[in-house]
C-alpha cells in the first residue's frame, strides 16, 4: 500500500449499465409505487355522528374566539365569551353528558383508536417491505465487487459497511460497492420525488421514518382517551384569562392611517 | 416577545400559509439547484473539499439570484428571518444529499 490515495482500479464500463442504472431505476420506481400504494391504502375517514361533530366544532369555536380576540371590540368579545363559557360549564355540547366524571375509556379498546393503529401499521408495512426486498436484492446480486469511487474521502470505519463482501485490506475506503450506491439513492432521491410526485408525496422512506419519530402533537386532540368535559373546562379557564388581556386591534387606527399619508 | 412587538404583529398579521408557501418555493429552488451543482461538480472532477467548497460557492450564487430575481431585491417582504434566503435548506438533508448523489454519479461516469 505505497500510495493508497492514488490507487487506480480498471473497471468495465458495463458496470454502470448493469448495476448503477438498474439500482437507480428500481429505487425511483419503488418510490413511485410506495407513493401510490400509500394513497390507495388510505382508509376513508369514518363518518362521525352529529353529536361528536357538535362537540368538536364548539370546542374549536371557543379556541378560535380566544385566538382572534383582538379583532373584536371588548363588548362583543365579552358577550360571546359569556355565552360560550356558560354553555361549556353546563356541558351543553357534550356528546354524552352521562359520561362526565368517569375516567376516559381505554384507547386500546376504543374502535376509533383501532382504526388509527391500523393506518400506522399499513404505513409501516409499506415502508419496511420494499426496503428489505431491495437490500436483499442488491446483496444477493451485486455484492463482492467495487463499482465506484466516491469523490470524497471517508474514515476507515466505513470500510466494513461500504465495502461489504470485498475482502481487500489495503483498498482505499473511497472505492465502494453497490450497497453504498443504494444508500446514496435512499437519501438523495427525495429531490427527484419532489419533482415527480409533488410536495406531499409519501415516496421517501427516510422522510417517513423521521415522521414516525415525532408524531404530530395537535392531531390527536380529539383522539381516543381525551376527556371532552375536561377540555371544555380548560378552555373556559383559557378564555377567562385571555379576556383580561384584551386590546382591540382598531384602537387608535385613525392616527395610524393618518400617519401613513 | 414584548408588548410592543405583539401589538405590531396584531396590526400587521402574518399569514402562516403564505410563510409556508414562501419557504416551499425556497426549498424547491434549492432541491433543483443542488443536483445541478452536483452534476457540474462531477463533470469538473472535483474531489473532497474542493467539491464541497464548490457547493458552497454555488449555493451562494443561487442565494444572490434568489435575492435579486425571486424576492425582487426586497426580502423583508417575503421572509421573516433575513438569513432564510442564505441558509435555508443549504445544509438540509434533501439538497445536500442530492448534491452528493449527482456528484458521485457524474464523477464516476466521467472519470471511470
Amino acid at each position: 500500500m505505497a500510495d493508497v490515495q492514488n490507487q487506480m482500479i480498471l473497471r468495465d464500463p458495463q458496470l454502470f449499465y448493469w448495476i448503477l442504472f438498474p439500482i437507480t431505476f428500481v429505487m425511483i420506481l419503488t418510490g413511485v409505487l410506495r407513493h401510490y400504494a400509500t394513497v390507495l391504502m388510505q382508509s376513508e375517514p369514518k363518518k362521525q355522528d352529529l353529536k361528536a361533530i357538535r362537540e368538536q366544532r364548539n370546542l374549536l369555536h371557543g379556541i378560535s374566539l380566544r385566538q382572534n380576540l383582538h379583532q373584536l371590540p371588548f363588548a362583543s368579545f365579552l358577550s360571546r365569551k359569556n355565552h360560550i363559557v356558560a354553555a361549556y360549564k353546563r356541558g351543553e355540547y357534550l356528546k354524552d353528558p352521562s359520561l362526565v366524571g368517569q375516567s376516559a375509556p381505554n384507547p386500546m379498546t376504543d374502535p376509533a383508536g383501532m382504526d388509527q393503529m391500523m393506518g400506522m401499521l399499513k404505513n409501516n408495512m409499506a415502508m419496511i417491505v420494499p426496503q428489505t426486498l431491495i437490500m436483499g436484492w442488491i446483496n444477493a446480486f451485486f455484492s463482492g465487487f467495487v463499482i465506484m469511487k466516491l469523490p470524497f474521502p471517508l474514515t476507515v470505519r466505513f470500510k466494513s459497511m461500504l465495502q461489504s463482501g470485498v475482502a481487500t485490506r489495503d483498498l482505499d475506503v473511497r472505492w465502494v460497492s453497490s450497497l453504498s450506491w443504494y444508500f446514496l439513492n435512499l437519501f438523495g432521491l427525495r429531490a427527484v420525488f419532489n419533482y415527480i410526485l409533488g410536495d406531499d408525496n409519501s415516496a421517501d422512506q427516510m422522510a417517513a421514518q423521521m415522521q414516525q419519530m415525532q408524531p404530530v402533537a395537535g392531531a390527536n386532540m380529539f383522539g381516543p382517551g381525551a376527556d371532552p368535559n375536561k377540555m371544555f373546562l380548560a378552555e373556559v379557564e383559557n378564555l377567562e384569562v385571555a379576556g383580561n388581556q384584551h386590546e382591540w386591534v382598531l384602537n387608535g387606527v385613525e392616527d395610524r392611517v393618518l400617519s401613513m399619508y | 416577545m414584548s408588548l410592543a412587538e405583539e401589538r405590531e404583529l396584531l396590526i400587521t398579521p402574518i399569514v402562516p400559509e403564505n410563510v409556508v408557501h414562501n419557504t416551499k418555493i425556497l426549498e424547491n429552488i434549492r432541491s433543483l439547484t443542488a443536483p445541478t451543482l452536483g452534476v457540474a461538480a462531477g463533470i469538473l472532477g472535483l474531489e473532497s473539499l474542493t467539491g464541497f467548497a464548490f457547493y458552497l460557492a454555488g449555493s451562494f450564487l443561487v442565494s444572490v439570484l434568489i435575492l435579486l430575481l425571486v424576492a425582487g431585491g426586497s426580502p423583508k417582504k417575503y421572509f421573516r428571518s433575513q438569513t432564510d434566503i442564505w441558509t435555508h435548506e443549504v445544509f438540509g438533508t434533501t439538497s445536500l444529499s442530492s448534491f452528493v448523489l449527482m456528484w458521485t454519479l457524474f464523477y464516476n461516469l466521467v472519470r471511470a
